[in-house]
């Protein structure tokens, strides 16, 4: 066989779209993973055991368990509690969970990573927890994360296709039904396939330029 | 063992009087025993400098007194405030006594201006301006105004450390504890750290020094005091220690150490000073 774009072309623009409401997706679940993680990430580090305990259970849950089945959970098992979500809605909120997951380990690295004398100074300084927290230790930790967190971003943006199983019109969702209009299965995915790996490389090096210039500041 | 002795107790006249008072201090990490049973007074204005071989207590003595270990049992007073527990905050602590380490601790991610700032602004409740006035000040006074700008990495260890310096005095303590902080430097850096810490003596502040400068010690102290196992073994006039130390375990440390220092630390009219004692 021979492979022949030209019937998807008419398709583009809804492969286009598609993409948008994936970039969209993870732009949306990366902001609120990452303030979800790092909550998650200070709490893995807290100096209180019960409130560790919580915050470690909960990376625990969520990085052992598959991302399917927490949108499952979600979009089609919520609403036996009578909480009726938009499909849109519950993709966002499952995929930042998820994310929140890795994030938050990620976040108790950086925060190990930075020295205990930055701690031990800020102590003597006078600063409580909280604000060596906010002032002292996060801003040295998330610099350290950065790396891990571009990582995270990438890959949320490969598993936000399976967002495509709440009949989200996202990239995946599209391609299936362009595949099913024009029957040229390879073809599609192929750009289904190359549009996603534009997207994760312009990703990764935007990061890896934020992290070049950070690192000079 | 524990420290929760009331707080009730009212402190004598003698802890009162003292800018530090230690009582009966006990310090264990696990089952290491780091300080047993040392008690020491520091008066307001007096230089102390404690000296003594690795491990036998003196960091420890310091970061207990500066709270950032908890103590096992005895009891620690700043100015007659009994502060060894819980009940007081980082803040209060941080207005009575300030600390300085061996690896600077500097903030790396900020300014030099910024590190003397930040705990005037956020904890003292200083106004931006006054507490760059203040920060200005300072760094003028440790010969860093130029550097205001500047981070942390790009400052020589000598630097960084009269940085370390100025923005522990930036929330005006009353005591200053310097945990060997001239031990991470560079030998010829070592100089300008010690010429600002000297300066500070002569201004007047309570000062406990932890320090392998012999010669510095000499010079600089009111008193020294010759810690090992972590017990204060002897301590005394800086002539009286350096020139005719009574206790053996003292005199065996002086001798290893005057191999590396030559004999300018008894030279002179020490002699004298023996003489005097006996």
């Amino acid at each position: 066989m021979t492979l022949d774009f030209s019937a998807i072309v008419p398709y583009l623009h809804m492969l286009f779209a598609g993409a948008k409401v994936t970039i969209q997706a993870s732009l949306l679940s990366v902001f609120f993973g990452a303030l979800l993680g790092i909550l998650v990430g200070a709490l893995r580090v807290v100096p209180v055991a019960p409130v560790r305990a919580i915050a470690a259970s909960y990376i625990y849950i969520i990085r052992g368990t598959p991302l399917l089945i927490q949108l499952f959970l979600i979009y089609f098992g919520l609403p036996s509690l009578g909480l009726n979500l938009p499909a849109f809605t519950a993709g966002i909120i499952g995929l930042s969970i998820n994310s929140s997951g890795y994030v938050g380990e990620i976040v108790r690295g950086g925060i190990e990573a930075v020295p205990k004398g930055q701690w031990e100074a800020s102590k003597v300084l006078g600063l409580s927890y909280l604000k060596t927290m906010r002032f002292i230790i996060l801003p040295q930790a998330i610099r350290n994360m950065l790396p891990a967190i571009g990582n995270e971003f990438v890959t949320l943006i490969k598993e936000s296709s399976l967002l495509s199983t709440l009949a989200i019109t996202e990239l995946t969702m599209v391609g299936q039904q362009v595949r099913s209009v024009t029957y040229a299965s390879f073809e599609t995915f192929i750009v289904v396939g190359i549009i996603y790996l534009v997207l994760t490389s312009v990703t990764s090096f935007s990061l890896q330029y934020v992290e070049r210039k950070w690192k000079v500041s | 063992m524990s420290n929760n002795g009331s707080e009730t107790i009212p402190s004598d006249s003698a802890a009162s009087q003292s800018a530090i008072e230690v009582r009966r201090l006990h310090k264990s990490f696990g089952s290491l025993s780091v300080l047993r049973d040392v008690s020491l007074s520091v008066g307001e204005g007096e230089v102390v400098s404690v000296i003594g071989p690795s491990g036998s207590g003196k960091s420890t003595l310091a970061r207990c007194i500066c709270r950032l270990e908890k103590i096992n049992s005895g009891e620690i007073y700043l100015y007659g405030k009994r502060t060894d527990g819980s009940s007081h905050s980082n803040r209060d602590i941080a207005r009575l006594v300030g600390m300085i380490f061996q690896q600077f601790n500097l903030f790396p991610h900020l300014s030099v201006l910024d590190n003397l700032t930040l705990s005037p602004i956020r904890i003292l409740g200083l106004s931006r301006g006054d507490a760059v006035e203040n920060a200005m000040a300072l760094l003028k006074r440790v010969g860093l105004e130029e550097k205001r700008n500047a981070r942390p990495n790009e400052l020589s260890g000598g630097q960084c450390q009269r940085v370390a310096i100025a923005r522990a005095l930036a929330m005006n303590p009353k005591i200053m504890l310097f945990d060997e902080p001239t031990s991470a430097l560079d030998p010829e850096l070592v100089g300008e750290v010690l010429d600002v810490i000297a300066g500070l003596a002569d201004s007047g502040m309570t000062m406990m020094i932890i320090t392998h400068e012999m010669m510095f010690a000499k010079e600089v102290s009111d008193r020294v005091l010759f810690m090992a196992d972590g017990n204060i073994v002897e301590q005394g006039h800086p002539k009286k220690i350096f020139s005719c130390p009574e206790v053996p375990r003292t005199q065996l440390f002086l001798q290893r150490m005057l191999v590396h220092f030559g004999k300018e630390l008894t030279e002179g009219d020490e002699k004298e000073a023996c003489r005097h004692d006996a």
